[in-house]
């Protein structure tokens, strides 16, 4: 079995286009993730949108995101897909969970770090106690570190 | 640092860079420029990633004419520079920022 990674894909039909075309474009683009065994994690309407510059004759477009999970190949056939519908007048894929974890590590890292120095000035390593009570700390906290 | 890149003119830079840069903002005062303290507003905020969804965030890195505001104007670090660029530019494939606006 190929690698699954996750895969964030935006895409975008004309401002005008009825809500039919679109349900059908959308399970068109779940069917294929089916097809190739991916998992579709996220469905994100963010409607009508203005474009910001217009592309052909269209100054307006309803933008839908995707989350899925799926191996390269199915990437390469929904980008594919994609660019023969003539529904669709722009699309963006783009692999969304390595940033994401890079970000989590470094989450995790300063997190960690923080509760360091805490400890190492002797206080407990989570700052809960600013909400609790330690009056004159958390000032005192802001300028040390 | 700050001294080095972005105030030519000799005098005035040499003396401001001494003290740091907390005497920038006074500096360009005088000049009648408008500089705020330079620092990467992605470290201060600890936003590890940038999304070129986030419109909201990635706009205030575009000027009027619709180009990518350079380090040395924003402050911005090396790291979220890189991450900001890529960001702008993929919000621009999508319609979401303009390539340029006239």
């Amino acid at each position: 079995m190929s690698t699954h990674r996750q895969y964030e894909l935006v895409y975008i039909v004309p401002g005008e286009t009825a809500e039919q075309p679109l349900a059908d474009l959308q399970s068109q683009v779940e069917a294929i993730v089916a097809r190739f065994s991916g998992t579709v994690d996220k469905v994100e309407n963010w409607g009508r949108r203005k474009l910001a510059y217009e592309i052909g004759p269209h100054k307006e477009g309803v933008y839908v995101l995707l989350v899925f999970s799926g191996p390269g190949d199915l990437v390469k056939e929904i980008d594919r897909r994609l660019k023969v519908i003539d529904l669709v007048i722009r699309h963006l894929i783009v692999r969304v969970d390595e940033e994401i974890e890079v970000a989590d590590r470094r989450q995790a890292r300063r997190k960690a770090d923080t509760a360091r120095r805490r400890v190492a000035r002797g206080l407990p390593p989570e700052p809960e106690e600013r909400a609790a009570g330690a009056p004159g700390e958390p000032n005192h906290e802001q300028t040390e570190v | 640092m700050s001294e080095m890149t972005d105030r030519g003119p000799a005098s005035g830079g040499r003396a401001g860079g001494r003290q740091g840069r907390k005497d920038e903002k006074g500096a360009a005062g005088r000049r009648g420029m408008f500089r705020r303290r330079r620092v990467c507003r992605f470290c201060v905020d600890h936003i590890d990633h940038i999304s070129y969804k986030d419109v909201r965030l990635i706009a205030q890195f575009i000027p009027e004419r619709g180009k990518i505001q350079p380090r040395r104007i924003s402050g911005t670090c090396a790291t979220h520079q890189r991450k900001l660029q890529t960001a702008i530019k993929r919000a621009r494939q999508i319609a979401l920022i303009p390539y340029a606006t006239d």
